[in-house]
C-alpha cells in the first residue's frame, strides 16, 4: 500500500522541476553499438531505499538452448523465473556469490524461480549444455536499464543533482566488468552521455 | 738440388705416390666425413620429428586431463564456492592419475591452489594464462624448466585456470635420447633474463650456449656444425614458451667425432696401407733407379778417369740404350787412345825418317837431367853431315834422308844404350848413356872409321862425311834445349876448326848475347869519339918510300877495354851495322889524309870496305859525293870473297869508284875461295896477298911459288901488288926480288896513329935489300 502512495509522488516530482531522463549510448572501441550493456545511476551516490520494481518481467526463459534475454536486470531480492521452452531438458545453476542456485532437470513448460538476493551478477549456465552462457544483474537502485540493440538506453525520472552513474557489461574490460560513467550530476530536464567500453571476446564454451 | 740422379729419380716416383695417396686418403676422409655428417644431420632431423611427435602427444594428453578436469561440475562448483580442500583433494587425485610432476589452479582473481604461490612469478603466469586461452609453453617453476598445460574453469563464466605442469628435466630428456637412434644428447634451453641457459645440472658450455642463442636468433631450423674442441651437430628446435618475453628451445647435440668413431678404423687402414706403399714405391723406385743410375754413374766415373788420361774400359751389363752408350764410350774411348798414341808418336819423331825429334831428344835429356848423380853428366852429341846439300843435291832428297836414317841405324847398332834423334835435316843428335864427356869423345874417336864407312843406298855405296860437336851437362846446370844449343854450336865450332870431333868451347863461343849489345854500343861510340883510325904504312918497294897507308879502326871501350877489330867489324858486317862504321871510318879516313896533307905527307888513304856494301848504291853515293867533295885520293880494300852478293850491282859500283878515281884493291887474296872469275871482271887497282902466304914466304916452298906465280898474275892484268904481314927484312927481300910493288907489316912499321904517322913519315928512310928487278917488268 504504502508502495501505491509514494510511486505517484515519486513520478510527480519527477515530471516536475526536480527530474529528468537520462540517455546513455553505450558503443565498443570499434564503435559498434553495445547491447546488453547495464546503465545504473545511484543519486547521490546511494542505493534506491525501498522496495524496486522495474517494468520488464524477470523471468529468463531457456530457448534453442540459449537463455533469453542475454542479460537481465533484476532488483535485488526479486524471484526470477526460469521457464524452458526447449524441447530438452537444461540444467541452471549459478555459483556467483550470494546468488547460488540450482534448478535441476527440469522439462518443458516447467516452470522454477530462483530468488536473487545480492547485488551484484548471477552468472548462469547450464550443466549440460556448456554453451548456454546468460547474467543476471542484480541492483540495488531503482534507476537502471540495459541497451538494446543500438546500445542506447533512457532511465526515465532520474532526480536532478549529484549521481554516480555506472555502466556493467559481462565482457567488460574492468573491475567487477564496470566503468563508472563521466556523468556526476544531472540537471532537471533530459541528459545524455555517449560512452564507450573496452569488451574482452566471451570465454569459448 | 740432388746431385744424384738415383736419389732424383727415388724422390720424384716415391712423391707422387705419396701424393696421389693423399689425395686418396684425403677423398676418403672427406667422403666419409660429408657421409657421417649426413647421416647425423638426417638422424638429427629425424630426431627433431620425434620429439615433435613425442611432444604433441604428451601436451595433448595433459590437454585432455586438464580440459576433462576443468569441465568437472563438482569441480566447478569446488572452485566457485571456493571449497579449497575439495579443490586440493582433486587436482592430487588427477596429478596421481596422469603421472604429474605439478598441477594448480590459478583463479582469475590471482588465488592459486595445489602450490606454493611462492614458488611461481604468479603475475607472468597469470598474464600469460589470461591473454590467451588455452595457454601452454615451458615455464620456470624454482628455476626449473616445466611444460605448462593450462585449461580455462568456467562456471560459466571464467573463474580461472587448471594448470599442469611437468618437468623438463635430466630424466625426460634421457627418456627422449633413448628414442633416437644414435646416442644424441638432448638437453632444453630456456632464456632467463636474456641468457640461454640449460637446464641441465652438467658443467656450463658457454660455446654450446652462444651457439644456441645465435641459433635461436637467426631462426635455424637445420642442424648446424659447432666447431671448437670437439666439433658436434647441434639442431636447435624452438620450443613454445607460456609467455611471449620467455623463449625455450630444444637442443640435440651429436659429437663429430661419435659419429666419425665407426669409420676410424678404416682411415687407419687407409693411412696404413698408404704408408706401406710409399714405403715399397720409395724401395721400387730406389732399386730401379739405381738400375738405371748405376751404369751412367760408371760411365761418369769412366769419362773422368778418361779425361785424366787414364785407361778405361766400363763393362757393358746391360742391352739397352745406357748398354750401347757404354760400348759406343768403349769404342769412343779407344780411338782417342789410338789418336793421342798417334799424335805423341808424330809429335816425338821425325816424319821422313822415323827417329825421334827434337821434342823427344829434349824430353829425354830432361828425364836423365833428373835422374843422374851430382858428378854425373849428360852427354849429347850432335852429328852433321858434311856438305850436305851438295849431297843431297847429287843423290836425291829421298836417298838423302835415307842415309841420314841409315845413319842413325848405324849409331845405334855400334852404341846401343845411346838415344839417337834427328835434330835439323842433316843433324842428328846422340845422347850418350856415358856420363863422361872425355869418355864418349874418346869413344867416338875410336868409332869414327866405322861411322864414316860408306852406307849402302840401293846398292851403291855413299861416302858419309860427319862431324861431331859434343857438349854436356851436369844437374842443374842447363835445360835440354841449352844442351842441344851447345852440341849444335860445338859442331859449328868444329867445322869453322875443321876438326872431326870436337867439345863446345865455352870460350870461344863468348857471350854472343853481350856482343849483340856491343853492337849498340858501338854505334855509341861512333858518336862519342871512342873509335879512332890507327894507320899502317904500305912501302913502295920500287922507291923505298911510304907511299900509301891502310886506315884501320880501333875502339877503346869505355869499360871493355880495347876492343879487337875483327870481332866488332865482323859482327858490324853480320848485324848490317857496317855501314855506319864504314861511314865514319870513310869520314875519318878522310879528315886524317887532309891533316897529313897539311903535314906535307900526301900518301894514298886505303879505306876498308865490306863486301857487303859493295852492291849498297846508296853507300856507293854516298861515298863517291864524299870523296869528290874533300878532293881525296882514297884506295877501296874489298875482301875478295865478299864481292859475291850481288856481282852485277856490285861490279857495276866498282866500275864508278873505277871512273872516280877511287882505286879498288882486292884484299886478302888467296885466303878465301878465291875465284879467277872475279879476277876477270873486277876492274881493281891492287891484288893484296894475305899475310898466310908471306908470313912463310922465307921458309921457301910453295908459298914462295904461290905468291911469285900470283904477283905475276896481278901484273899481266895490270894490277899492282901489295904483300901483307911483312915482319922480317928476309921477307921483305924475297917480295922485292919477286917483283911485288909494296909490301905491308911489321917490319915496315905498326898500325899508328896520326901524330905518330906525322913523325914516322918525316923520319922514313929505308935502304931497300935489292935492286928493284922488276923495273924490266914494269
Amino acid at each position: 500500500m504504502k508502495r501505491i502512495v509514494l510511486l505517484p509522488m515519486v513520478a510527480l516530482w519527477g515530471g516536475h522541476a526536480l527530474a529528468g531522463d537520462f540517455t546513455t549510448t553505450v558503443r565498443g572501441t570499434d564503435g559498434k553499438p553495445v547491447p546488453d550493456a547495464v546503465v545504473m545511476v545511484y543519486p547521490n551516490g546511494q542505493p534506491t531505499k525501498g522496495p524496486i520494481k522495474f517494468p520488464w518481467a524477470y523471468r529468463v526463459a531457456q530457448q534453442n538452448i540459449q537463455f533469453s534475454p542475454f542479460v537481465l536486470v533484476v532488483p535485488v531480492g526479486a524471484d526470477v523465473s526460469f521457464p524452458n521452452l526447449d524441447k530438452v531438458r537444461h540444467h541452471v545453476y549459478s555459483f556467483s556469490a550470494g546468488n547460488k542456485f540450482e534448478i535441476k532437470l527440469y522439462g518443458r513448460e516447467e516452470n522454477r524461480t530462483a530468488k536473487m538476493n545480492a547485488a551484484g551478477v548471477a552468472a548462469i549456465g547450464c550443466n549440460i549444455h556448456d554453451q548456454m552462457v546468460g547474467f543476471i544483474r542484480v541492483v540495488d537502485t531503482a534507476y537502471a536499464g540495459k541497451t538494446d540493440a543500438n546500445g542506447v538506453v533512457t532511465i526515465q525520472d532520474v532526480p536532478a543533482g549529484a549521481v554516480v552513474a555506472k555502466v556493467w557489461h559481462p565482457y567488460l574490460r574492468g573491475m567487477k566488468n564496470e566503468k563508472t560513467l563521466t556523468t556526476t550530476s544531472l540537471p532537471a530536464g533530459a541528459a545524455r552521455e555517449a560512452v564507450s567500453i573496452e569488451l574482452r571476446a566471451p570465454a569459448p564454451h | 738440388m740432388f746431385q744424384r740422379l738415383q736419389t732424383k729419380l727415388t724422390v720424384l716416383y716415391a712423391g707422387l705416390f705419396a701424393l696421389a695417396l693423399s689425395l686418396v686418403a684425403v677423398t676418403v676422409y672427406v667422403a666419409i666425413a660429408s657421409n657421417a655428417q649426413r647421416t647425423v644431420r638426417q638422424e638429427l632431423a629425424a630426431s627433431g620429428t620425434v620429439f615433435d611427435r613425442v611432444w604433441a602427444l604428451r601436451t595433448q594428453r595433459l590437454q585432455d586431463g586438464a580440459d576433462l578436469l576443468s569441465r568437472d561440475f563438482g569441480f566447478r562448483a569446488a572452485i566457485a564456492t571456493h571449497d579449497r580442500p575439495t579443490v586440493e583433494s582433486a587436482i592430487a587425485n588427477l596429478r596421481q592419475r596422469l603421472g604429474l610432476d605439478l598441477a594448480f589452479t590459478v583463479g582469475v582473481d590471482g588465488d592459486v591452489t595445489g602450490v606454493d604461490p611462492a614458488r611461481l612469478d604468479l603475475e607472468k603466469l597469470w598474464g600469460a594464462l589470461d591473454a590467451e586461452d588455452g595457454a601452454q609453453g615451458v615455464f620456470a617453476i624454482d628455476g626449473q624448466p616445466y611444460q605448462l598445460i593450462s585449461a580455462p574453469i568456467l562456471s560459466p563464466t571464467l573463474t580461472g585456470w587448471i594448470v599442469f605442469a611437468a618437468r623438463l628435466d635430466e630424466p625426460e630428456m634421457q627418456a627422449l635420447e633413448k628414442l633416437s637412434a644414435i646416442g644424441l644428447d638432448a638437453q632444453v634451453f630456456d632464456l632467463r633474463g636474456g641468457k640461454w641457459i640449460s637446464a641441465d645440472h652438467g658443467p656450463a658450455n658457454p660455446a654450446l650456449t652462444a651457439f644456441v642463442g645465435q641459433a635461436m636468433h637467426d631462426k635455424v631450423s637445420e642442424p648446424r656444425m659447432l666447431r671448437g674442441g670437439a666439433d658436434s651437430l647441434v639442431l636447435v628446435k624452438p620450443i613454445k614458451a607460456l609467455d611471449k618475453a620467455s623463449g625455450a628451445a630444444l637442443v640435440l647435440r651429436y659429437p663429430m667425432a661419435q659419429a666419425m668413431a665407426p669409420y676410424r678404423p678404416l682411415m687407419g687402414a687407409v693411412v696404413i696401407v698408404g704408408l706401406i706403399g710409399a714405403a715399397l714405391v720409395a724401395a721400387a723406385s730406389w732399386a730401379l733407379s739405381r738400375g738405371i743410375s748405376k751404369p751412367i754413374v760408371a760411365l761418369d766415373e769412366a769419362a773422368q778417369r778418361l779425361q785424366r788420361g787414364e785407361e778405361v774400359i766400363v763393362e757393358v751389363t746391360t742391352r739397352d740404350e745406357i748398354g750401347r752408350l757404354a760400348q759406343s764410350f768403349n769404342l769412343m774411348a779407344g780411338e782417342i787412345r789410338e789418336r793421342e798414341a798417334e799424335m805423341t808418336r808424330q809429335a816425338l819423331h821425325d816424319g821422313e825418317t822415323g827417329l825421334p825429334n827434337r821434342r823427344a831428344l829434349e824430353r829425354t835429356i830432361e828425364g836423365r837431367l833428373t835422374g843422374i848423380g851430382a858428378n854425373q853428366q849428360v852427354v849429347v852429341t850432335a852429328v852433321g853431315f858434311d856438305r850436305f846439300p851438295q849431297v843431297r843435291a847429287a843423290i836425291g832428297y829421298e836417298l838423302a834422308t835415307e842415309l841420314v836414317a841409315k845413319l842413325g841405324q848405324r849409331i845405334m847398332d855400334i852404341a846401343p844404350g845411346a838415344m839417337v834423334g834427328r835434330l835439323t835435316t842433316s843433324i842428328l843428335c846422340v845422347i850418350s848413356d856415358n856420363d863422361d864427356l872425355d869418355a864418349v869423345l874418346a869413344i867416338i874417336d875410336s868409332v869414327l872409321p866405322q861411322l864414316e864407312a860408306p852406307i849402302l843406298l840401293g846398292g851403291e855405296p855413299v861416302d858419309v862425311h860427319i862431324t861431331h860437336g859434343l857438349a854436356a851437362a851436369s844437374v842443374g846446370e842447363l835445360d835440354a834445349a841449352r844442351l842441344i844449343e851447345r852440341a849444335l854450336i860445338a859442331l859449328d865450332q868444329a867445322r869453322a876448326a875443321h876438326k872431326k870431333i870436337m867439345a863446345f868451347d865455352a870460350e870461344a863461343y863468348g857471350d854472343p848475347a853481350a856482343n849483340l849489345s856491343l853492337m849498340s854500343e858501338m854505334l855509341e861510340a861512333v858518336r862519342s869519339g871512342a873509335l879512332y883510325l890507327n894507320h899502317q904504312p904500305k912501302l913502295d918497294l920500287r922507291t923505298g918510300a911510304i907511299s900509301g897507308v891502310e886506315a884501320l879502326v880501333r875502339w877503346n871501350h869505355p869499360t871493355r877495354g880495347f876492343v879487337r877489330p875483327d870481332l866488332f867489324v865482323g859482327m858490324a858486317e853480320e848485324t848490317g851495322h857496317i855501314r855506319a862504321l864504314t861511314d865514319y871510318v870513310l869520314a875519318q879516313a878522310i879528315e886524317d889524309q887532309a891533316q897529313l896533307r897539311a903535314a906535307g905527307h900526301d900518301v894514298l888513304m886505303s879505306v876498308n870496305v865490306s863486301g857487303r856494301l859493295i852492291d849498297d848504291a846508296d853507300f856507293a853515293r854516298h861515298a863517291l859525293a864524299k870523296v869528290k867533295a874533300a878532293g881525296a885520293r882514297l884506295c877501296f880494300e874489298i875482301t875478295e870473297t865478299a864481292v859475291i852478293g850481288n856481282p852485277d850491282v856490285a861490279l857495276g859500283v866498282l866500275e864508278r869508284f873505277a871512273d872516280a878515281g877511287i882505286a879498288v884493291s882486292i884484299d886478302d887474296y888467296g885466303s878465301g875461295l878465291s875465284s879467277l872469275a872475279y879476277l876477270k871482271q873486277i876492274r881493281a887497282d891492287e891484288l893484296k896477298i894475305d899475310k898466310a902466304f908471306v908470313m912463310t914466304l922465307e921458309s921457301g916452298g910453295k908459298d914462295a911459288l904461290l905468291v911469285k906465280s900470283t904477283i905475276d898474275l896481278a901484273h899481266s892484268l895490270g894490277m899492282k901488288v901489295t904483300a901483307e904481314g911483312v915482319e922480317t927484312r928476309e921477307g921483305l927481300a924475297a917480295l922485292q926480288l919477286m917483283g911485288c910493288d909494296l909490301a905491308q907489316g911489321y917490319f915496315v912499321a905498326k898500325p899508328l896513329g896520326l901524330d905518330k904517322l906525322v913523325a914516322f913519315l918525316g923520319e922514313w928512310s929505308i935502304d931497300l935489300p935489292a935492286e928493284a928487278p922488276a923495273r924490266k917488268l914494269a
